[in-house]
């Protein structure tokens, strides 16, 4: 079904072919084209790359904020980043951890794709993130002057960092982007492929030319504290898939992706990491944290037919896989009941980078299009002895080379948010 | 083309007026006030006046079944849901399950819920002596999953995060849900409690300028004009609607620019709107958001329909109360009927945009 075009994509300039799709009244087809990381295991392509490819831990003691009475509190920080390096524009105390996260990963993707600050000013585009908690960690900071002194002594400059709209609006603002809409989905810890569905979505129906959307979220002690006390933060490791793993633990970064046209892709020449074939999303309706197998087998085929694939042909899955007993019994289990006895080799990404809450599909997915784009499989660490419960091939420990031309990315949420999207490697015409 | 026009064919209130279409409609009819003195016992706020849902209690309203964990915000909005998807009797009159989906606007889900929560784990004996029942009410898509479960909805099930623009941007992502066949419906809308947190936050944020804070919620059921039928007659066509960031704020351009946008894509003079509801934010944003339609629109238009000064500052209900406003003059108004009508909205954080209507209206 046609769709109109935005009067303000009629324009000429440098990427006025990007509209060519929407206007022979086809959905275009949409390619991955740049990458944006902050982890714990690297920041930049280059780094996140030779940290999946390695089986990188990103592992450290916590010390964004104090730890103190917590019997353990490891957690998976991003260290050693400086946000001056990619945030020129916007004042960086304008922005609270997780903001500067995405616009940094925002940056690193426009650049990543080859384009040059205001080439994309003008055109129609998207910022979509996904996100947990937003800037809680800067709420976090507002509740200890609260019950120091009274909320009477707020710092407005903290406060205005508070709004989770900053992490989608504060990349515009930064990028100098004022024809884009933004928005900030917080749907947890599937957020970060919402936003990838909702870029995919926009730009396949010609109503943005391009999309820059992931996720992102900062460590905070309101989210660990809810965790160590639902019991499943693990003392030391995260291990998905072991008979011996003991639970997550929390992680912060961001995962941006730069989405666009094949055609303007191609137009361009631009060096495309992957396209993306479709997504799904459901809910369970069922619990507030505990997921449900049903309804997430439902979610995977409901992503493997809006792709218009068979399970047959998924070379790799990354699972949501968080280290908890319940999630990977029951992730693994809808899996089997999508795939069958066998199912394509499933990692998770968190055994790396820990629960990166709304960052964790995004930053998966950006592992997935280099895992295609480079011809491996990033391994699951910190491996010991596969749960028979779990019974898949969780590749342990270290990459195996693979020639992967359909990968499956999970991601799963508290209120039963689902969200899976299936990536393709690019081969021209299909 | 008739399966991307989208039509609203339902919806469902809580408002300051009290939980109800009937009462939101002869509240805005009638342009009554709903402020009143803060309650300094319960609220510990820098307000002196503010617009809550009258006595709104989410255990008196849907019953202790459900509600013992269950925060203010998540009250509102499983109460203006149920509105929707039953009658009064609580027979289902709008079937729920996987082809329904749900997008709901927020600002942050319940700040209230979360700073309790790290403020518990502050003061307790141990800092992992927490509720482990309300972990779930500081994740902001608590709201919209507690719907789910009430109602059984099983589509894509969406929180957007968007401030006062929130209503635009679940606008916007409902008609994608339904042009993408992701959804065969979807409810809209947007949720905004009343607590200390949000109080406090929101007097730091603007500056400590004197403001009303309103609450509420409001849901919308939109439908592809092509399958409408099921679930009552159309009140209202969505045209166009279209979000932006901001830069430098300088809020006039951006605004004046989305509503040159929606207008042209909905093949619309400015002569031919008949109102154009203003978000009505209280701070500075307010008097360029009303010079920027009064230019366009001309002052009687602006001033036809008003929501935020008798309701308050419902923030992410903010738009989604601006076309119920409408839709409540639809209710009573025969010269409403068939009318282009506009809501614009800005966030100071820096997004603005706007939506084009064509009410149906019921008489």
């Amino acid at each position: 079904m046609p769709l109109p075009v935005s009067v303000e994509n009629a324009g000429g300039g440098i990427m006025s072919h990007m509209v060519s799709g929407a206007a022979s009244g086809l959905p275009r087809r949409v390619v991955l084209t740049g990458l944006g990381v902050v982890s714990s295991i690297g920041i930049g392509v280059d780094e996140y790359t030779e940290g999946i490819r390695s089986g990188r831990s990103g592992v450290s003691p916590i010390s964004a904020f104090d730890t103190e009475g917590f019997a353990h509190s490891n957690g998976a920080e991003v260290v050693g980043f400086d946000p001056t390096g990619w945030i020129r524009n916007v004042p960086v105390d304008q922005l609270g951890r997780a903001s500067r996260f995405a616009t940094a990963a925002a940056r690193m993707a426009v650049e990543d794709a080859g384009l040059v600050e205001g080439e994309l000013s003008q055109r129609r585009g998207m910022v979509s993130i996904g996100t947990t908690d937003g800037e809680a960690f800067e709420m976090d900071g507002l509740v200890g002057v609260e019950l120091a002194g009274g909320p009477d002594d707020f710092d407005p400059v903290r406060v205005r960092r508070t709004p989770a709209s900053r992490l989608s609006t504060a990349i515009a603002q930064e990028l100098r982007l004022s024809n884009v809409e933004t928005s900030t989905i917080g749907t947890a810890c599937s957020a970060g492929n919402y936003s990838i569905g909702y870029g995919f979505d926009a730009v396949r129906f010609g109503e943005a030319e391009f999309a820059l959307c992931g996720g992102a979220d900062a460590v905070c002690r309101k989210t660990f504290a809810g965790f160590y006390r639902l019991g499943t933060i693990a003392p030391e490791f995260c291990q998905p898939f072991d008979v011996n793993r003991q639970g997550i633990l929390t992680g912060e970064g961001a995962g941006v992706l730069l989405l666009e046209s094949l055609d303007s892709a191609l137009a361009r020449g631009a060096a495309i990491y992957a396209e993306v074939l479709g997504y799904g999303l459901n809910c369970d309706a069922h619990h507030p944290v505990a997921p449900n197998q049903q309804s997430v087998a439902r979610c995977i085929e409901l992503a493997l037919e809006n792709a218009g694939v068979k399970p047959s042909e998924v070379d790799l899955i990354s699972a949501h896989g968080t280290g908890t007993k319940a999630n990977d019994i029951c992730e693994t289990a809808a899996i089997r009941d999508v795939y069958g006895a066998t199912p394509p080799r499933t990692v998770s990404l968190k055994s790396m980078l820990g629960h990166t809450m709304g960052a964790a599909s995004a930053l998966a997915a950006a592992a997935c299009s280099l895992a295609i784009k480079h011809g491996f499989i990033p391994p699951t660490i910190n491996h010991v002895e596969t749960d028979p419960e779990c019974g898949i091939d969780c590749v342990p420990n270290v990459a195996v080379e693979a020639d992967l031309k359909i990968v499956q990315n999970n991601g799963l949420a508290f209120a039963g948010n689902n969200a899976v999207v299936v990536l393709g490697k690019y081969e021209g015409d299909r | 083309m008739t399966a991307d026009r989208m039509m609203i064919t339902g919806w469902s209130v809580v408002s300051p007026y009290g939980v109800g279409r009937d009462a939101f409609v002869d509240g805005v009819r009638d342009g009554r006030l709903t402020a009143s003195d803060v309650d300094t016992e319960r609220w510990q706020v820098p307000d002196r006046r503010a617009s809550l849902v009258p006595g709104f209690d989410a255990r008196e309203v849907l019953g202790k079944k459900g509600t013992r964990s269950m925060d203010r915000v998540t009250g509102l909005a499983v109460t203006a849901v149920g509105r929707l998807i039953k009658d009064a009797e609580g027979n289902q009159v709008v079937d729920t399950g996987p082809d329904t989906g749900l997008v709901l606007g927020t600002t942050t889900g319940s700040a209230q819920s979360m700073m309790d929560f790290t403020r518990s784990t502050l003061t307790a004996e141990q800092p992992f002596y927490v509720d482990p029942s309300v972990f779930p009410n500081t994740t902001m898509n608590c709201a919209a999953g507690q719907c789910a479960i009430w109602y059984q909805l099983k589509g894509p099930n969406t929180t957007i995060a968007g401030g006062r623009t929130a209503g635009l941007t679940a606008l916007t992502y409902g008609r994608r849900l339904l042009r993408s066949r992701r959804a065969a419906k979807v409810l809209v809308g947007g949720v905004e409690e009343y607590s200390n947190a949000r109080s406090w936050l929101d007097f730091h944020s603007r500056g400590g300028d004197d403001a009303v804070l309103g609450e509420g919620c409001v849901v919308l059921l939109m439908e592809p004009a092509d399958t409408v039928g099921a679930y009552g007659e159309p009140l209202a066509e969505l045209l166009a609607v279209e979000t932006s960031a901001y830069l430098d704020n300088d809020l006039r351009p951006a605004l004046k620019a989305r509503v040159d946008s929606v207008l042209a894509q909905a093949g619309v003079d400015p002569s031919q709107v008949w109102a154009a509801v203003a978000s009505q934010a209280p701070d500075t944003t307010n008097e360029t958001e009303r010079a920027v339609l009064t230019e366009i629109f001309g002052a009687a238009t602006v001033n036809r329909i008003t929501t935020g000064d008798l309701i308050g500052d419902t923030a992410a209900a903010s738009v989604s109360f601006q076309i119920a406003s409408l839709l409540a003059a639809a209710e009573r108004d025969p010269e409403a009927a068939g009318k282009v009508v506009l809501v614009s909205s800005v966030d100071r954080s820096g997004t603005t945009g706007c939506a084009v209507l064509r009410l149906v209206g019921q008489v």
